[in-house]
């Protein structure tokens, strides 16, 4: 079973999770075939792409965003994100894997340094689950899916934590990290997690007026 | 009640309505992380006391999601329940923001031409009306 899990369904998963992602960017593309030109922004165009007056204005233009409204989640979600993308990517662990696998060498953080980006991502997900839980706003609109996302997004990391720190049984906390890590990947793509890519679909190619680019595609 | 409020409703024809727009629709549905980031961009929400049902993202969910969530397979009683969700409780300002991208205002209208096509829709002149349209 172990053999499995860190063997073919490893293929699986990075198959669906690569696969699942190309398979969404496609339909997105064939869906906003249209393209429109729009000129809709909260604050006018100046002449000068980089000028300070441009500048000034696209600084103004990112405070009517989350970053304006909410400055502690703005910082909580960034803070979250960047640990959830650099942790795993750069762990020592894990490149010793790939290097003994395919003779891939990548640099790594120091463990202590992984071992903290863990611990403060699983803060940030302790914060989002008594936001979900304590705010009566998100409360509102919270389904059971929400914590079972909530759970898949942390449980790879608090298992690999676990590990690492060598807690109870070892191999059954190593077996249900690189599962956990799988499950991530394979629901990534349909799933709320689906966000990772759409973000920046939605933000930078799609004409609006929140649009971070020069978005001229439409549905 | 809107004047065709007897006539039985057209299942097929809101299911058309659903399965036209479902490429978009269905991913803006998935995307949303439920954040309620998107609440205090609208001004509906911050003027009724910060009332969660006001918040766009709510009535999103609770309208049009639940009509995908049914397949469409919902009766007029349900039309009326999101009435005032996608007609009084939002004015199509298009102000709602939020942090993915997520479009709720194009939501908020499928959820109004669905009702409408229902004849489920705010009429001013009903001398029994019960709830306050302003």
């Amino acid at each position: 079973m172990f053999d499995f899990i860190r063997g073919p369904l490893l293929w699986v998963a990075f198959i669906v999770f690569f696969g699942g992602l190309v398979f969404q960017l496609l339909q997105f593309f064939t869906l906003t075939r249209k393209k429109e030109r729009l000129f809709l922004s909260v604050h006018g165009k100046t002449k000068g792409r980089w000028s300070i007056e441009s500048m000034r204005q696209w600084f103004e233009s990112l405070l009517t965003t989350i970053i304006g409204t909410h400055p502690m989640m703005t910082i909580l979600t960034l803070i979250f994100h960047c640990c959830l993308f650099v942790t795993p990517i750069f762990l020592l662990a894990h490149n010793i894997l790939l290097d003994e696998s395919w003779g891939i060498s990548i640099w790594s953080f120091s463990e202590s340094t992984t071992d903290i980006l863990t611990v403060v991502l699983l803060v940030c997900g302790a914060l989002f689950l008594l936001r979900r839980i304590f705010v009566r706003r998100v409360r509102a609109i919270t389904t059971a899916s929400d914590y079972l996302i909530l759970f898949i997004i942390v449980a790879p990391f608090l298992s690999g934590y676990m590990a690492y720190h060598q807690w109870f049984h070892y191999k059954a906390i190593l077996f249900a990290h690189i599962l956990a890590g799988e499950v991530m990947l394979i629901v990534a793509p349909f799933t709320k997690l689906g966000h990772m890519l759409f973000f920046f679909l939605y933000r930078f190619l799609i004409g609006s007026e929140y649009s971070f680019g020069q978005g001229t595609r439409s549905w | 009640m809107a004047e065709h409020g007897e006539k039985p409703i057209d299942r097929e024809r809101i299911k058309a309505f659903l399965e036209r727009n479902k490429g978009k629709m269905k991913r803006l549905l998935s995307h949303c992380v439920h954040c309620s980031i998107c609440a205090e961009s609208c001004f509906l929400y911050m003027g009724h006391d910060k009332d969660p049902r006001y918040m766009p993202s709510y009535k999103a969910i609770n309208s049009l999601g639940k009509l995908y969530k049914k397949k469409g397979k919902v009766d007029r009683d349900f039309l009326e329940r999101i009435k005032t969700m996608v007609w009084r409780d939002c004015v199509l300002c298009r102000r709602c923001y939020c942090p993915i991208g997520v479009d709720i205002p194009s939501m908020i209208a499928l959820g109004r031409t669905i009702c409408r096509s229902q004849g489920v829709y705010p009429n001013f002149d009903e001398s029994d009306q019960k709830e306050s349209w302003l």
